[in-house]
């Protein structure tokens, strides 16, 4: 009895090609793509600089930070224009160097540096203060010691300059500040595609899709029928779990509740209408399950939620730019932790509407009136 | 008037034709039976009629309009119980009148009291017997008030009594003026039809009233007399050159045959299998006769 059973299991399981599909090669891409992608190694960090100084001392430090491919330096006009760059997300780190740097340096008087460290991304932070050790390196401090021909020598020579690290943002480096935003996003997209990625399916396989599909509905309403209950749903959702997370784990007020609201709105749309393609893609409901789970184990590993964006090797990031949720993440962080402005989100939230036009019209065409 | 028009209708599945060339017409108020055994293409025909299949091959209309704009004509019951398990009765039924935009509370009242369906109105459509189901079903594609319904397979499954009710319903209906589409395989319900089509493997292989296609066999003739059933004897006969039909009910045996075989040749080949003498009479054929006669290539054995 019991071979039985197992046998007509497995019967069952190879009259579904599409789900042999799904276990053998989804498991197969994300592993090569995981492989390639995910390394806990920064590279090309953005790192926004002033100089006051731009001596060849300053030179040493700024190719020390830069000839190991960590960052990626530019220049800008003052500290302030540090402090906005990783605001705004352009940059995530910071070097101020003042104009007396040479001159105390000269004087044996170990001049201060800045190094700005956005903090809302505690695994980026400590990669980067890692690094960071770069300029003050051996190959960089060794030409900057200045004995004075009448001074005693020293044992042990002091270090010609002082970095200190300044973590910007998140200056406790609170992990459940840099997770819980992105936590509240994984749980919403988790609700929002099981919501719908069942049901069309699951009317399909009801039988009652037939029975539908001779009433006189345009595609159109169909697809907008199907989509509004459960965004009102998602998103009130979106509002319990962030109430939660406020309640319990302290976490920050966003800097526009309005803006907040268009992200849970628009984030919520593309997850409910992406649910709803899903479920006019597969034909049974295990299969729509398996979509769902190919879409948000990814967008969990490469939206820069765990690891971030600056680890993802360059033939993989632009994976990490079509997953929509990588664009919450950035938002909600700078929402409700970095205080950025509108203007420097306007990017991304323009993609994420436009990932929620584009699954919403794909739906539309996708949507057949017939069996 | 013709509300069902059927011009050459094909559709493929693959390679398979399910339904190859078929025509088929439907006068308003009649209610037109297409017959067949399983897998004949009737639930193909009766979904590319009701548009949500798209055939092959050939036109269809509805009411003189094509299918698109007929969406409000007709009503259709699927073979499958197709309503909402979650819902209650009366939620199904407001919800596919709503689809039609149809929102008379005093109608769909009168549709619950009709199908006997008052009682359990607030019950979830999940928990209904088969028969109700079927009710909710007939209630729910009559909302809008169409002119013409297609019924796939209406009464498959369904005690006698229930089906009983259903078919004086599908009377009254036509009395009405609506024009009734039924599948069945049925041969008391095919008898109730006023038109009927044969298909067999995807063609239609007879059509008419359930009166004319009685003789749709042409040449061949129905015999019949009172014997046990013997296998050694249907064995022997199936073997005969122009048998058609070997059917046994009870104790009665029936023949169809073609003109190559003759009275005598049958009831000597049962004399020497059951060793006595059993005189034939030539009977009347009946539809079950000529459906399993025409339609029997597509079924591996026969009775």
């Amino acid at each position: 009895m019991l071979m039985a059973i197992i046998k007509k299991e497995l019967l069952q399981l190879r009259r579904d090609p599409r789900l042999i599909g799904l276990i053998v090669v989804m498991p197969l891409l994300l592993l090569i793509l995981f492989g390639i992608a995910l390394k806990l190694e920064p590279q090309n960090v953005k790192m926004a600089y002033y100089d006051g100084d731009r001596s060849f001392f300053t030179n040493l430090i700024k190719t020390g930070l830069w000839s190991d491919g960590y960052f990626d330096l530019y220049e800008v006009a003052s500290k302030e224009e540090i402090i906005e760059e990783i605001r705004s997300g352009h940059a995530k780190a910071g070097l101020y160097i003042n104009n007396e740097f040479s001159a105390l340096l000269i004087d044996n008087q170990q001049p201060h540096i800045t190094f700005f460290v956005d903090g809302t991304m505690p695994s980026l932070t400590t990669a980067m203060k890692y690094n960071s050790n770069s300029a003050t390196d051996e190959s960089v401090t060794n030409d900057m010691y200045f004995t004075d021909a009448e001074a005693e020598n020293v044992v042990i020579a002091q270090d010609p300059f002082i970095m200190d690290t300044e973590i910007l943002f998140n200056p406790d480096e609170k992990e459940t500040w840099f997770f819980l935003p992105g936590v509240i996003g994984v749980l919403i997209m988790q609700i929002a595609l099981i919501l719908t990625g069942i049901s069309v399916v699951r009317e399909r396989e009801k039988k009652t899709l037939e029975q539908l599909l001779v009433t006189p509905m345009s595609k159109t309403t169909f697809v907008i029928g199907k989509l509004l209950p459960y965004i009102i749903i998602a998103v009130a959702d979106f509002y319990f779990i962030l109430a939660a997370g406020w309640l319990l784990f302290d976490l920050p007020q966003p800097v526009s509740h309005l803006l907040l609201f268009f992200l849970a709105l628009i984030f919520v749309a593309v997850m409910i209408s992406l649910g709803l393609l899903i479920s006019l893609i597969a034909r049974t409901q295990q299969q729509a399950m398996f979509i769902a789970i190919f879409i948000i184990v990814p967008s969990i590993l490469l939206s820069g939620f765990i690891f971030p964006l600056e680890a993802i090797p360059d033939i993989v990031r632009p994976i990490s730019y079509v997953i929509p949720f990588t664009y919450f993440v950035e938002i909600i962080r700078a929402l409700l932790i970095k205080q950025t402005h509108f203007q420097d989100l306007i990017t991304s939230f323009v993609s994420l509407t436009a990932f929620a036009l584009l699954f919403v019209s794909v739906s539309i065409v996708k949507f057949r009136q017939t069996l | 008037m013709k509300m069902i028009k059927a011009v050459n209708i094909t559709k493929r599945f693959d390679r398979l034709t399910a339904v190859n060339n078929v025509s088929l017409q439907v006068d308003k108020g009649q209610i037109f039976g297409l017959l067949g055994p399983n897998a004949a293409g009737k639930t193909t025909v009766i979904r590319m009629l009701c548009g949500i299949i798209e055939c092959d091959e050939g036109e269809i209309s509805l009411n003189d309009k094509n299918i698109k704009k007929a969406k409000t004509d007709f009503g259709y019951v699927a073979q499958h119980f197709g309503q909402y398990e979650d819902l209650s009765v009366r939620e199904n039924l407001q919800f596919y009148a709503q689809m039609y935009n149809v929102t008379d509370e005093q109608r769909l009242q009168s549709l619950l009291d009709r199908y006997e369906l008052t009682k359990f109105r607030d019950n979830l459509a999940g928990t209904l017997s088969g028969g109700y189901k079927r009710r909710l079903a007939l209630a729910c594609a009559l909302a809008h008030e169409p002119e013409i319904l297609f019924l796939d397979e209406p009464t498959a499954g369904i005690d006698p009594l229930t089906r009983k009710l259903l078919w004086d319903d599908f009377y009254r209906l036509s009395t009405e003026g609506k024009t009734l589409f039924v599948t069945t395989h049925y041969m008391e319900e095919a008898q109730r039809c006023h038109q009927l089509a044969f298909l067999s493997a995807g063609e239609k292989v007879a059509e008419g009233t359930p009166e004319t296609i009685k003789h749709a066999l042409n040449n061949a003739i129905v015999y019949s007399t009172n014997i046990p059933y013997l296998p050694k004897l249907r064995d022997a006969l199936i073997q005969m050159k122009g048998m058609m039909l070997v059917n046994q009910f009870g104790n009665e045996l029936r023949l169809v045959v073609t003109s190559q075989i003759t009275q005598t040749e049958l009831e000597s080949i049962i004399h020497s299998v059951t060793g006595k003498p059993v005189p034939l009479q030539v009977s009347e054929p009946n539809l079950e006769d000529v459906f399993i006669a025409l339609t029997q290539k597509e079924i591996d054995s026969p009775c």
